[in-house]
């Protein structure tokens, strides 16, 4: 592609590779190091250890690969992927729909678009600590909003945050009020810089809108889409501190994403090396995730001759 | 000229001996020899706390030695006051631990035993009357090493005085029960006959209770077991919570959630409280902190129809016994003037002004005080609830967390949130716990001996 244009593209030395590009990448990957790969590597090196929380680490037990071990037998953890699993399908899937459709429907000049915008976006830029304050108090069983309004339909207060199905419905709610915001401004980004004469040609072909919508619209912008995905996912398995506020994991482990498992493990139970060997299970599945995405449609694919 | 100077110098002299002497006396004054030193004291920013800050403003002005406060929200406190204690040179000087967490830090060698203190004529004040302390309180909060390592016994050793200490009472609406022709239950039959009958003709929640997943529900559990006359481990340490007696308390438990006010399963306890302060519950069995929360205006609805009784009787008498203690860690800088400060607190006149300032007490003369009795009719309840207090309510062991709230908290929330029998839950419960136990090695001797 880079031949075809006029812009001049640097050729490589003659006699081999240059060093400057790596230069260049240097204070980034310091910072990686320092501040991603140092602590990922403590505790993987911690996932071996039975360690206690105020005794010297020079004490602590090495177990060997008895964490993990331990890991693969354990009906919670085990139990705990799949409330993340599944909180992630549910939110993903309806975060995408609402929010894409929302970014369709605001994309045009309407009146007050702006307006509507602005107030789209407010959830997104509340903090998750006030989020899951903010519901906790809507769901309350006996003073919250939630059961007052239901009373007025005539439906028996609930008891949202304490009955596995609803405290469960509570927080993929809860996740889709924060998170479809995020959607919605993503795509909306990516369908105002489509180039304008793809889609008048398709009007003029005689596409209709929904045929805009599915044949030229969202493909062109499958690869905003396929990050915006790849990011959601990837907060779902970060996502804690709402329903650590919300529900605390609870009834029973109902609602403990793995994050929140990760947490309540090392700090409630100490068992901070059995947490750890957990947390190089999150990696893992992150990574093999973001990895399978990336194979399946790589958005930079495109670009890759830049 | 000369001569005059002689003069004075002898003058000075004898100023200066007279001086030397004063300050040979200077026990007069126990606190003299630490004025200008400052003291860090980690506590919880609970209400107890907050009142006592006057009363470490006085301590100040009496002793000159200077009082620096770290209040944390008390979840918060732990991890931190483990960290800083861990270190060679820690910032605390006096530490408050929720009486949970006394085995995990004296077990990691983090607290100064106060025998060195005690023994130390200079500092202790001969009318500190150690004797006046609820002996449950001082027990449960302070005694470290006993039988199990947790409960009084001979190999105990102090390692703190209770200081924002309590143990639980019922409190109950005095006009519902009027209505309805009801005594306040002494026993556990009664109470969940009234609970029923609460629920049935009144429509409103009966008795309130906790009941999040994790150490919220288990702590609601354990409130029971004693008095129905369960026990977390026999003296060898298997765990028992799968016993008659156990069951009964989770059925009591399940009943409780299902004629109690709306949303126990969700109910940590300030949810819980609110529940009972709001008018929503007719019963409350929790810490005495009730009654000073019943009063407050700002929380309260109910001020002036909340009466106060015994915790009911199972099949013995037994109530929790919980709060904080405080003590010295053992990489503190200032341990003397640290344990004047604890001294001070807890003194006979200490602890009757944390009366006055809005705190609660831990001592029998201030309970009996007759001018604290006509104030605070809870008074006489916990001075008669507190011997019955079980130091044994909880295991307070390091694999206490954990069993705590990965095994019980889980168990019983399917016991609350479900409708499943109640044994085969308790047993598999049972079951994880003795595995926990294996792992940490409990059963070493007992396989020895085999």
């Amino acid at each position: 592609m880079a031949e075809e244009t006029d812009i001049a593209v640097p050729k490589p030395r003659p006699g081999g590779r240059t060093l400057t590009p790596y230069f260049f990448v240097l204070p980034a990957a310091i910072v990686m190091i320092a501040g991603l790969m140092y602590p990922v590597a403590d505790a993987f090196y911690l996932s071996f250890f039975d360690w206690k929380i105020g005794t010297k680490f020079a004490k602590a037990d090495n177990v060997g690969f008895d964490n993990y071990i331990r890991l693969l037998s354990d009906p919670d953890v085990r139990e705990s992927i799949w409330v993340t699993f599944r909180f992630g399908f549910w939110t993903i899937l309806i975060e995408m729909v609402i929010g894409v459709s929302l970014a369709l429907l605001l994309e045009k000049p309407i009146r007050g678009a702006s307006i509507f915008r602005t107030i789209f976006i407010l959830p997104l830029m509340v903090s998750p600590v006030v989020v899951g304050l903010i519901w906790r108090y809507l769901f309350d069983a006996r003073v919250g909003w939630i059961n007052y309004y239901l009373g007025f339909i005539g439906i028996e207060p609930q008891v949202w945050l304490g009955d596995a199905e609803l405290a469960f419905f509570a927080i993929v709610f809860t996740d889709i009020w924060q998170w479809t915001p995020f959607i919605f401004i993503i795509v909306i980004a990516g369908l105002q810089a489509l180039p304008s004469e793809v889609l008048e040609a398709s009007r003029i072909d005689g596409a209709n809108w929904w045929q805009q919508i599915f044949l030229v619209k969202l493909p062109m912008i499958r690869s905003i889409l396929l990050i915006a995905l790849l990011m959601r996912l990837i907060d779902v398995f970060r996502a804690m501190e709402v329903m650590y506020i919300l529900t605390g994991g609870g009834p029973g482990r109902a609602t403990e994403l793995l994050s929140l498992h990760i947490y309540n493990r090392a700090f409630d139970a100490q068992l901070l090396g059995y947490a750890s060997a957990i947390s190089v299970l999150l990696i893992l599945i992150v990574f093999i995730l973001s990895l399978g995405i990336l194979v399946v449609g790589n958005p930079m694919k495109d670009k890759s001759d830049i | 000229m000369k001569q005059w100077f002689g003069k004075a110098t002898v003058l000075g002299t004898a100023t200066a001996v007279a001086l030397s002497a004063l300050a040979g006396s200077a026990f007069a004054n126990p606190y003299e020899k630490y004025k200008g030193t400052t003291i860090v004291v980690s506590w919880p920013a609970l209400s107890h706390f907050k009142a006592a800050e006057t009363l470490v403003e006085e301590f100040t002005e009496e002793t000159g030695i200077e009082v620096e406060i770290d209040a944390l929200q008390y979840l918060k406190l732990r991890d931190r006051q483990i960290l800083e204690m861990s270190k060679d040179e820690g910032e605390y000087d006096i530490v408050s631990w929720v009486v949970m967490w006394k085995g995990e830090y004296v077990s990691k060698g983090l607290l100064t035993p106060l025998s060195q203190f005690f023994t130390n004529g200079a500092l202790v004040d001969p009318e500190y009357d150690i004797n006046d302390i609820a002996d449950a309180y001082l027990q449960n909060g302070g005694v470290v090493g006993g039988t199990k390592g947790y409960m009084p016994g001979k190999s105990g050793a102090l390692y703190g005085v209770p200081f924002g200490a309590e143990t639980s009472i019922l409190a109950y609406r005095k006009d519902v029960f009027e209505e309805l022709g009801l005594e306040p239950p002494e026993t556990y039959d009664e109470l969940i006959a009234a609970a029923q009958m609460i629920k049935d003709k009144k429509g409103m929640g009966a008795l309130t209770s906790r009941g999040k997943t994790g150490h919220q529900v288990t702590a609601a559990w354990l409130l029971h077991l004693a008095p129905l006359g369960g026990k977390i481990f026999d003296d060898q340490w298997n765990p028992v919570i799968n016993s008659p007696e156990a069951v009964k308390a989770a059925e009591v438990l399940r009943t409780i959630s299902n004629t109690g006010p709306t949303g126990i399963p969700s109910y940590g306890f300030s949810e819980m409280s609110a529940a009972f302060l709001q008018g929503d519950a007719a019963m409350y069995i929790d810490s005495l902190k009730i009654a000073a929360m019943s009063r407050n205006p700002k929380l309260s609805k109910v001020d002036g129809k909340v009466g106060f009784a015994l915790h009911p009787v199972g099949s013995r008498c037994g109530s929790e016994t919980g709060g904080f203690a405080m003590g010295i860690p053992a990489n503190s800088l200032n341990k003397e003037a640290a344990f004047l400060f604890a001294q001070y607190m807890t003194s006979k006149a200490g602890d009757k002004r944390m009366v006055e300032l809005g705190g609660d007490p831990v001592r029998i003369s201030t309970l009996n005080n007759p001018e604290f009795v006509k104030q605070f009719p809870e008074y006489p309840v916990v001075a008669e609830q507190l011997p019955c207090a079980d130091p044994d309510w909880r295991p307070l062991i390091p694999e206490w967390n954990e069993l705590n709230i990965d095994v019980l908290g889980q168990a019983l929330t399917k016991v609350i949130t479900t409708d499943d029998p109640i044994q085969p839950i308790m047993d598999e419960a049972n079951e994880k716990a003795r595995a926990i136990m294996e792992r940490e090695g409990y059963y070493a001797w007992a396989k020895y001996r085999q």
